[in-house]
């Protein structure tokens, strides 16, 4: 299997060709009739390459003069003794109709630029050949954006060479076809394409693919389990893992090069002068990141060691925005992390989580992010051990992906199930690492509890929440599995799954990362019969666990009590690790959560987390919050002013929130899912318990406030929490003249808010 | 010939698949299958909201034999099947005109 003998393979059609299109023209043609037409190969064949199953793709080129009866017959003697050896793909034209097919076919041009005389005369080919090439660099305006077109939707229908486990070897992302797209672009002179850079891609992937010819002893190119040991046996690799771990190799090298090559296209002509005179309108969109013709880019100057965290904010707002990042920024980062400038610390600070969870929450756009840090080895950087699952395959007729992949599609599915789950940050880092411990004869889930600790340490998970990581790694299989062979009406089933779940917290957990990981395996793994099961499974189990924990209400320090008890107004403000810490104790009134809320959003400041409690006639409130970028500097004699005047009158604060949340609105954002609002009556005597699940966006706070007032009922306590781009609100309410909600009101209340929500 | 098909829950499956094995049953057809007998289907409370599981998930399971075996066959199912509760599922027989193994071309009982 090599180059060698593709080409001998392709010499030798040559000649068997030529014989047969010799012996047509003496049977056919009187002396001069030669003159008239050409026999030559196209496509890969024209490239001088055949492997054992591939097409002879040819073109007969004549010009016009030679009576069709006679053309006829010796197309049909070059062709009749052909059909019994290969198959064959053949067109017959003069050159003006092959210009005009070119033009009208982008397939047919880009075969063109690979046309090779086999015999006849030699001038129709060459004429052919210097039209086609120079139809092909004339237009290139039109012929690359189609060209980009029909590649991203072969893309799309037959995924990526390097992550699935039966690949096509010329269909997918990074296989064959590319490799010639590229080539392509490479003639149209629009662009340097460094092609060296895939020659070792290029042969590895031929290679496999004339062994699975030989194999399979077809003309297939989709390498099926069934085929990859014979396959691997051929080609003299250790096992068929080794040859599947070197076509992803492969595959990623071909799609490195396609996505830096539109990118140079894309950027052509905007560097040096072009850059000053064409300025593309740049707009903030975290601290020093910004979105520049239509990307995300790290904005420049930036010092990688002062904001360490700078690359995973940028990946984050990708993501969250639906916009790719840069290659230059990941170029420059991952130059940066190379030499060892940008490292995070150990643990990770607060900022860097929860945007890591930012990033793995945001839905089917993460891929891609995801796929770029892998490519440029950036992920490796923040998670080494990343690296012993990338495009690892599996051998388990379940599953469709390698599994590096499996759990960037696992967390892609438990991003649409975030609202229902009390920790959406423990399950999307759950579901992004349940798989780790593959690779070893180890079973996987033992192994992945060992390997997801120190992950889960260094970037800043507590004990607790640790301990919940490592049940969710351990038992991810424990619900579909008891679900189908267990008999869920006996006590004894789930008896057996109470011993391992501790609360309902962890089973609701575990119940959305089954769904989660079901789903993104595919068809084979998952059902809506199994999903029937799991649910049974569950409803039963959580029926005889105790109820879910809820935020409790914040303790008050004797201090505070004593402040409180004064009625005044009183801000004190510290910095903190996220920004600041706000402390504002204030006579209570109606709607002052949302107040409060209201002036920090409209002085730029995020709320990361807040505890309040009414105490007597005073609230005392405890707000961390995060400065936005270019937000004013804040003071407590500032902050004092801002909330005593909107204390007095709100309406102010209401329209400058409308104006912001418009001019928010102008910035690119991903459908997210719906709030969830659920209301729990057991979980406080004196008050009933709301928790609003939703995803989290300037003046969500105020909006939340506001709605409550309108429902005329009170906050007694709040706790809001933020886990990367999730928001947690937990309200312990009471009807204005105290005590608990009566049942109907808490769902009108609910209802309420969620529309308010929307 | 006769077509014995099997509903069973799903967690019996192992069981039967054990059973028909030791009795040298040599093939099925396992499929996943959702319906309801006199069980009915089931109401049921979560998160508040009322919600009926009206198609209970079952396993169908299907087995060719020779005429003879049949009654037999059934008895190794419905044994190894039993819970005694409700939905433990139902097995009946349908007589089949003629089998062809695909590979061979064989017909009738060698064929099974």
């Amino acid at each position: 299997m090599s180059t060698r003998e593709r080409r001998d393979r392709s010499n030798e059609s040559d000649r068997f060709l030529s014989k047969l299109f010799h012996d047509a023209l003496n049977t056919h043609c009187e002396e001069d009739t030669g003159k008239e037409i050409a026999l030559a190969a196209v496509g890969g064949y024209g490239r001088g390459e055949l492997s054992p199953g591939s097409d002879l793709d040819i073109l007969i080129l004549h010009n016009g003069k030679i009576a069709q009866e006679k053309l006829q017959a010796i197309v049909n003697d070059v062709l009749y003794p052909l059909w019994e050896r290969n198959s064959v793909d053949h067109s017959v034209r003069t050159r003006s109709e092959t210009r005009e097919s070119a033009a009208s076919d982008l397939r047919v041009a880009t075969g063109l630029l690979d046309i090779r005389l086999i015999a006849g005369n030699a001038d129709v080919v060459a004429a052919v050949q210097g039209d086609s090439l120079e139809y092909w660099r004339k237009n290139t305006k039109q012929n690359l954006p189609e060209l980009e077109r029909s590649l991203s939707e072969r893309h799309v229908r037959a995924g990526e060479l390097a992550y699935l486990l039966e690949p096509d070897l010329k269909e997918a992302r990074g296989g064959l076809r590319d490799i010639q797209a590229l080539r392509a672009i490479a003639l149209s002179g629009a662009v340097h394409v460094p092609l060296e850079k895939i020659s070792w891609a290029e042969s590895t992937l031929n290679n496999v693919r004339e062994a699975l010819h030989t194999a399979s002893g077809r003309g297939k190119n989709r390498l099926l389990f069934q085929e990859q040991d014979k396959v691997a046996r051929i080609l003299e690799y250790k096992n068929a893992d080794a040859m599947m771990g070197d076509v992803a190799r492969a595959a990623r090298s071909v799609d490195y090069l396609l996505d830096y090559t539109w990118h140079a296209l894309e950027h052509k002509g905007k560097d040096g002068l072009g850059r000053i005179m064409r300025r593309p309108r740049v707009v903030t969109v975290a601290k020093n990141v910004s979105a520049a013709n239509r990307e995300i880019v790290i904005d420049p100057f930036t010092s990688f060691d002062e904001d360490p965290v700078v690359g995973l904010r940028a990946a984050a707002t990708a993501a969250r925005l639906g916009l790719p990042l840069s290659l230059d920024t990941c170029t420059e980062l991952s130059l940066a992390l190379n030499s060892g400038q940008g490292i995070l610390p150990n643990p990770w600070p607060r900022e860097a989580r929860e945007l890591l969870m930012t990033l793995i929450g945001a839905g089917e756009s993460m891929v891609g992010i995801f796929e770029t840090l892998d490519q440029e080895e950036i992920i490796f950087h923040w998670i080494p051990e990343w690296r012993s699952v990338r495009s690892l395959p599996q051998r388990n007729a379940l599953h469709r992906h390698t599994v590096d992949r499996h759990m960037v599609e696992t967390a892609v599915h438990a991003g649409k199930l975030t609202r229902k789950v009390h920790r959406p940050d423990l399950l999307l880092f759950a579901a992004l690492f349940h798989d780790i411990g593959k690779g070893t004869e180890e079973d996987h889930s033992e192994r992945g509890v060992r390997l997801i600790e120190p992950i889960a340490r260094r970037i800043g998970f507590d004990e607790k929440d640790i301990e919940t990581l490592q049940l969710l790694v351990r038992h991810h299989l424990l619900l579909s599995s008891t679900a189908t062979r267990r008999d869920l009406d006996d006590p004894a089933t789930i008896q057996s799954v109470m011993a391992l779940i501790p609360d309902a917290n962890a089973l609701e957990l575990l119940h959305a990362l089954s769904i989660a990981d079901g789903e993104a395996t595919g068809s084979a793994g998952w059902s809506d019969w199994k999903a029937t099961l799991v649910a049974e499974l569950v409803s039963r189990v959580r029926k005889a666990m105790a109820g879910f924990e809820v935020a409790q209400q914040p303790m008050l320090s004797e201090e505070q009590i004593a402040l409180a008890a004064k009625g005044e107004l009183r801000i004190s403000l510290e910095e903190h690790s996220s920004g600041y810490a706000v402390e504002v104790i204030s006579p209570d009134r109606p709607g002052l959560l949302s107040i409060v809320a209201g002036v920090f959003s409209i002085s730029r400041l995020d709320v990361k987390s807040a505890r309040t409690k009414t105490l007597g006639n005073s609230a005392v409130m405890y707000w961390i919050v995060t400065p936005e970028p270019h937000a004013p500097e804040i003071t407590e004699a500032g902050l004092h002013q801002l909330i005593a005047e909107a204390l007095k009158d709100s309406a102010d604060i209401e329209e400058k929130l409308i104006a912001r949340a418009k001019a928010y609105s102008s910035i690119p954002t991903m459908p997210v899912p719906d709030p969830e609002v659920e209301i729990f009556t057991d979980a406080a005597t004196d008050a009933t318990v709301i928790e609003v699940r939703s995803h989290d966006r300037p003046g969500l706070l105020f909006r939340i406030g506001a709605a409550i007032t309108q429902s005329k009922i009170d906050i007694r306590s709040a706790i809001v929490t933020t886990l990367g781009a999730e928001a947690i609100d937990t309200l312990y309410v009471t009807e204005l003249t105290g005590g608990p909600l009566t049942p109907e009101r808490a769902n009108e209340v609910a209802s309420h808010l969620k529309q308010a929500l929307k | 010939m006769k077509l014995i098909t099997a509903i069973l829950k799903p967690f019996k499956l192992e069981d039967v698949k054990n059973a028909l094995q030791a009795a040298g049953v040599a093939g099925m057809t396992v499929s996943e299958a959702s319906g309801f007998g006199r069980q009915r289907g089931h109401t049921e409370v979560y998160r508040g909201a009322e919600y009926t599981v009206d198609l209970v998930p079952k396993v169908r399971l299907e087995v060719l034999v020779d005429d003879k075996d049949a009654d037999s066959v059934v008895d190794v199912i419905v044994k190894a099947a039993s819970t005694g509760s409700i939905g433990d599922g139902k097995v009946w027989t349908t007589p089949v005109d003629q089998v062809i193994r695909v590979r061979t071309g064989e017909r009738g009982s060698e064929a099974i």
